[in-house]
């Protein structure tokens, strides 16, 4: 036997694990891990169990945020080492991609997954009121109670409930506070300003030069108000319906 | 991916240990990372089935993870980790093997000739196919030897672990494991020479 054949047989004969290895371990031993992640409010701590992304927070202090997610979830996070499927994913959405990330809602009550469910619906560019939100989930009197499951949105920015706002158009409250939520919006190319003055004016629609009307933080719309001539004010369905104008099936202004 | 043989520094090795001591969940990544690779090369040498080998491997590291936490810190301070999970690792593939039918590429049909002589040559440069047939064969050879003495060749010839690292890893006297590895390694010989003739 020369010394070269066991040094072929040893090099061989190497073998690595599959890339997702470690994930599969730490669902075994069902520990959660976490991560830090730039995003367009700064840097956020992401966490994640076997299922999906369980947490997105400001990235801070370490212990606080633990201490908070052993708390909120019942189990215990550490930071992690390497990314894995999951949190990659997510660090790519935190950054503009249009990938799919793998959500962890098991701590949210049913009623509060459907209302996250449909504020993940909103496109960017867009904003809808709570009150609206409250009716696409066939619960038109539990505005209110849309904004709570919000409020507890474990997962802001991936699940984007930056895009409900008061039927005002004023953006209402927000995790990160009400200054990122306007920052994140405008950011996404939603005019509020364009937006307000057309609300301050007592409309609460918008008709556009194709026969439609729209609510004012339709993105279809909300980019170009300021600009378009052809758009005008609408106060009432009544006004609506007078001009012929179909509702936008994008932004859903009544009840499908 | 590029396939470097991973063997930790003692170095790392009592880093990660001391971490360990610390706080298990917060270091148990890292031994992860540091030890993924040698233990599933371990164990798919032993087993020759690259998919179980996997799953034994995550076995070991969720058994390993288990038993951390029932140690007391010092003891955790104290670890040598990589003979401490291929001694896990060792455990489990003893039973996976004693569960398993023998390796489909086994060595020998049942008259008991060899398979390696009559492999046919494939096309191509003969240097590679020689060399290919060189590591085959010795991994044949391997696979031929009872679990215990494949356990010490392996550790001692082809991962180059010390006789102390073996011995605290297959819990045997460092006599029983030289003996081992040394009639590993004459059988492997035999069987080598045999099929050169």
């Amino acid at each position: 036997m020369t010394e070269s054949n066991v040094h072929d047989y040893r090099d061989a004969t190497l073998r690595s694990v599959s890339p997702n290895f470690t994930a599969k371990v730490f669902a075994e031993i069902g520990l959660d891990r976490y991560t830090i992640c730039p995003s367009a409010i700064g840097d956020v701590y992401v966490a994640w169990s076997t299922p999906g992304v369980a947490a997105v927070r400001l990235a801070g202090d370490e212990q606080t945020f633990e201490a908070w997610y052993t708390e909120r979830f019942g189990r215990r996070v550490v930071p992690a080492v390497e990314d894995d499927s999951v949190s990659a994913a997510a660090r790519a959405k935190l950054q503009g991609g249009r990938v799919t990330v793998p959500i962890d809602l098991r701590d949210c009550s049913p009623f509060e997954q459907r209302v996250l469910h449909e504020a993940a619906e909103i496109r960017r560019g867009n904003a809808r009121p709570y009150r609206w939100l409250a009716r696409e989930i066939g619960a038109p009197d539990a505005t209110r109670a849309v904004g709570n499951a919000l409020g507890r949105n474990p997962v802001p920015l991936l699940i984007p409930c930056h895009r409900v706002i008061r039927t005002d158009c004023s953006v209402g409250g927000y995790v990160f506070g009400s200054d990122a939520k306007r920052a994140l919006l405008e950011s996404e190319g939603l005019d509020l300003g364009a937006v307000e003055k057309i609300v301050d004016r007592g409309f609460r629609y918008v008709a556009t030069d194709d026969g439609y009307f729209c609510l004012p933080t339709c993105g279809d719309i909300a980019t170009r108000l300021g600009v378009v001539p052809g758009y005008f004010g609408l106060r009432t369905l009544e006004e609506a319906h007078a001009h012929g104008l179909a509702p936008c099936t994008s932004c859903r202004p009544i009840a499908a | 991916m590029a396939v470097a043989c991973a063997v930790a520094e003692p170095d790392t090795n009592t880093m990660l240990a001391e971490a360990l001591a610390r706080d298990v969940d917060r270091a148990f990544e890292d031994v992860v990372i540091a030890f993924r690779q040698p233990v599933v090369t371990f164990v798919a040498r032993m087993l020759r089935d690259d998919a179980r080998a996997e799953d034994v491997t995550q076995e070991v590291f969720v058994r390993a993870h288990r038993a951390l936490h029932g140690y007391p810190p010092e003891r955790r301070a104290e670890l040598r980790l990589r003979s401490w999970l291929l001694a896990i690792a060792h455990n489990l593939t003893r039973n996976a093997v004693r569960d398993a039918p023998p390796p489909s590429d086994s060595l020998e049909y049942d008259d008991g000739t060899s398979r390696v002589g009559l492999t046919d040559r494939q096309p191509g440069p003969e240097g590679e196919v020689l060399r290919a047939e060189a590591w085959q064969s010795v991994g044949d050879a391997v696979a031929q030897l009872s679990p215990a003495l494949r356990a010490a060749f392996v550790m001692r010839y082809v991962d180059d672990l010390s006789y102390d690292e073996i011995a605290e890893t297959l819990g045997q006297p460092v006599g029983t494991v030289k003996a081992s590895a040394h009639r590993g390694l004459l059988a492997v010989r035999a069987q080598l020479e045999m099929n050169d003739d």
